[in-house]
């Protein structure tokens, strides 16, 4: 409701500021729009109404969600194998160096949003479950003639001692959450997981409630990026951490020719032969291409009110990590 | 347009450093200035990886300096900042920290505040990132908060260093400051060096058992410029307030032999059981000796070099005035 006033308010004003706008420049049209300057981030020169990109074309807002929706859902199925051929395995590597930065100690609470078929929780309880092992063993081991009592704690401990580490993958599309929980059944990932619908424009939960906060080649995809951090630092607990995962900017010039060739193609016909859908993956690569590069987008997050904000290139700058945190 | 706007917030913030950076402690100040410059995207250049690392302080004198020129360029982007909204992220963070009451505060400070709390945890968890994560919980942070420090548990010991030496120097600067007032007596340089490692070694007790630990994280390879500068500003800060104003050789030879004396008594303490480590400081006593000793040594074989070249000079002289050699014709 207040999106569709703030459109109308804003069709209003740029209209009536048009002439000017011609006559003099960007300059004046952007300081008219001035407290709305974050939602003229898609405009165009002298494009009139709400609009945003969609890859390389530009669509009204209000359809980017609902067409982003639509990729995601044809895709949905193939989305793991096609996710292995067009970046041959590696984005594997790329989803551990992201545990790895993170580094989480066991007990924490973790929001994968755009989480879809949960790559990155799955791969955060492993980790999480992992490290609380070595601690207990550290712990026996420490206490070097260990007393019956905590030999006892010790085979008693069947997760239920320490606080556990819990996940909760939110995805606004329920094709790829299906598939997501599919997967956790067939390997055996049950509990201390949850599967939740949200926009990430508009998480459906309460102020500060988790530690640790991802979104994995999503935000991207997202229609208004600042809205998802705004979002991003409500629902984190003071000191939590922010981290996103997604492609960037590539900085070697060699190596963005050769990217670009990958890329563009490729990537839509190993799309066509396996998923039989050149569309959704011609959306892919021209949507990686509209993303802010990773000097931008640090200024994007500390904008939203984070502290701390580094970068890490992946790959020669083909992806980042982006971390902050709500201090 | 993006950075007018990051402009102006940018100046406001800097004034709101501005006017807190007076209150604040004197090395977090210069800190504090190049966050300032570090929000207004002036200086920021594009880094992959940034750690931000806690300056060891030895001397005020140095820091006052550069925070009164920092200072003054930051008068001029005042006046060119119009400012209408507060710089964002300093008021959400005051909002965040409503309920500690404490006013603005950077992230270099307040890292510096989970650091010292980790302290306290580590006697039980090590110098680890559990001990981190234990003390960001009591300051009611999110354990996630850890990834602040990108060198985990070396941090964590280049922090406690660093607090270790600037206890010390603030210690010697007190004597010294006694010494001037003619209210102490001024030590001889072996008493004062004795008594400023013992002073310094001493702070290391209350984590004797998990030093090893801490050392063999130092080692690293990472650490190593960090700790050696470390090392080397305190040894500096010793040999200044002991008056050494050396130009020459003797500079580097001192510090050499205090560098030494310093890591070995260190390594002794760790394996002494003695009450109170008494058998360090009588360790320490003897390799002071063994230092004033060697540089008395030093002067005698020198002067005993000279005495012994001049009388083969002597020597050399009678024979040719013997054999006659010497006579002019």
């Amino acid at each position: 409701m207040a999106a569709s006033v703030r459109t109308l308010a804003l069709r209003a004003l740029c209209e009536s500021r048009r002439n000017i706008n011609r006559v003099s420049g960007s300059r004046i049209k952007h300081s008219c729009c001035g407290a709305w300057f974050t939602l003229c981030r898609g405009y165009s020169d002298g494009s009139e109404g709400k609009s945003t990109h969609f890859g390389f074309e530009t669509v009204p807002e209000e359809e980017k969600a609902d067409r982003v929706y639509k990729v995601f859902e044809s895709v949905a199925k193939k989305y793991d194998v096609m996710n292995d051929a067009m970046s041959l395995g590696i984005h594997r590597l790329w989803k551990d160096s992201l545990l790895h930065a993170m580094n989480p100690q066991p007990g924490l609470r973790l929001l994968d949003t755009a989480g879809g078929t949960g790559d990155i929780s799955f791969r955060f309880l492993e980790y999480t479950r992992s490290m609380y092992e070595h601690q207990q063993r550290q712990k026996v081991r420490s206490s070097q003639t260990p007393s019956w009592r905590d030999i006892a704690e010790h085979y008693a401990s069947n997760k239920s001692g320490l606080p556990q580490s819990r996940a909760v993958v939110c995805d606004i599309n329920k094709e790829m959450l299906k598939v997501g929980k599919q997967r956790a059944e067939k390997a055996g990932i049950g509990t201390d997981l949850s599967w939740v619908v949200g926009d990430a424009e508009e998480l459906p939960f309460d102020d500060n409630q988790f530690d640790l906060y991802t979104i994995a080649f999503g935000i991207r995809n997202v229609t208004h990026i600042e809205q998802a951090l705004q979002e991003a630092q409500r629902v984190l607990k003071p000191g939590g951490r922010f981290l996103c995962l997604e492609f960037s900017k590539v900085s070697n010039p060699v190596l963005a020719r050769l990217y670009d060739a990958y890329s563009f193609q490729m990537i839509p016909v190993l799309g066509e032969v396996i998923a039989g859908d050149w569309k959704s993956y011609q959306y892919l690569v021209e949507s990686i291409r509209k993303f802010p590069d990773q000097e931008t987008f640090k200024e994007m997050i500390e904008d939203a009110g984070f502290f701390c904000v580094q970068y890490f290139n992946l790959t020669g700058g083909i992806v980042a990590i982006h971390s902050g945190f709500k201090l | 347009m993006a950075a007018l706007i990051r402009g102006l917030r940018a100046g406001k913030a800097l004034r709101g450093l501005g006017s807190v950076a007076v209150q604040a402690k004197l090395s977090p100040q210069c800190i504090n200035v190049r966050r300032g410059f570090h929000r207004a995207a002036l200086l920021r250049l594009a880094d992959d990886f940034k750690s931000e690392s806690v300056p060891p302080p030895s001397y005020h004198e140095v820091h006052k300096g550069e925070e009164s020129s920092t200072s003054s360029a930051q008068g001029d982007s005042f006046n060119t900042a119009a400012g209408q909204e507060d710089g964002q992220p300093n008021t959400s963070y005051q909002d965040q920290s409503g309920e500690h009451g404490e006013d603005y505060e950077t992230e270099e400070q307040l890292q510096a505040r989970i650091l010292t709390a980790a302290l306290e945890f580590v006697p039980q968890h090590g110098w680890t990132v559990e001990a981190i994560a234990s003390a960001a919980e009591t300051l009611d942070l999110s354990p996630a908060s850890t990834g602040m420090f990108n060198n985990g548990a070396g941090d964590l010991v280049l922090h406690f260093i660093a607090q270790c030496n600037a206890q010390l120097a603030e210690t010697l600067a007190e004597q010294h400051k006694q010494i001037q007032l003619g209210q102490a007596e001024p030590k001889k340089t072996a008493e004062f060096l004795r008594d400023a490692v013992e002073l310094r070694l001493r702070m290391l007790i209350p984590y004797i058992d998990t030093w090893p630990q801490a050392m063999s994280i130092l080692l690293l390879p990472h650490n190593i410029p960090d700790s050696l500068k470390h090392l080397s500003t305190m040894v500096d800060d010793i040999w200044y307030y002991a008056g050494d104003r050396s130009t020459d050789m003797n500079w580097y030879t001192r510090r050499a032999a205090i560098l030494g004396i310093y890591n070995t008594t260190e390594l002794v303490m760790l394996q002494d059981s003695s009450p109170d480590f008494e058998e360090t400081w009588a360790f320490l006593d003897n390799r002071i000796k063994d230092v004033v000793n060697m540089a008395n040594t030093a002067k005698q074989v020198q002067a005993t070099g000279e005495a012994v070249v001049q009388g083969l000079m002597g020597a050399a002289i009678t024979l040719k005035n013997l054999t006659g050699m010497n006579q002019r014709r």
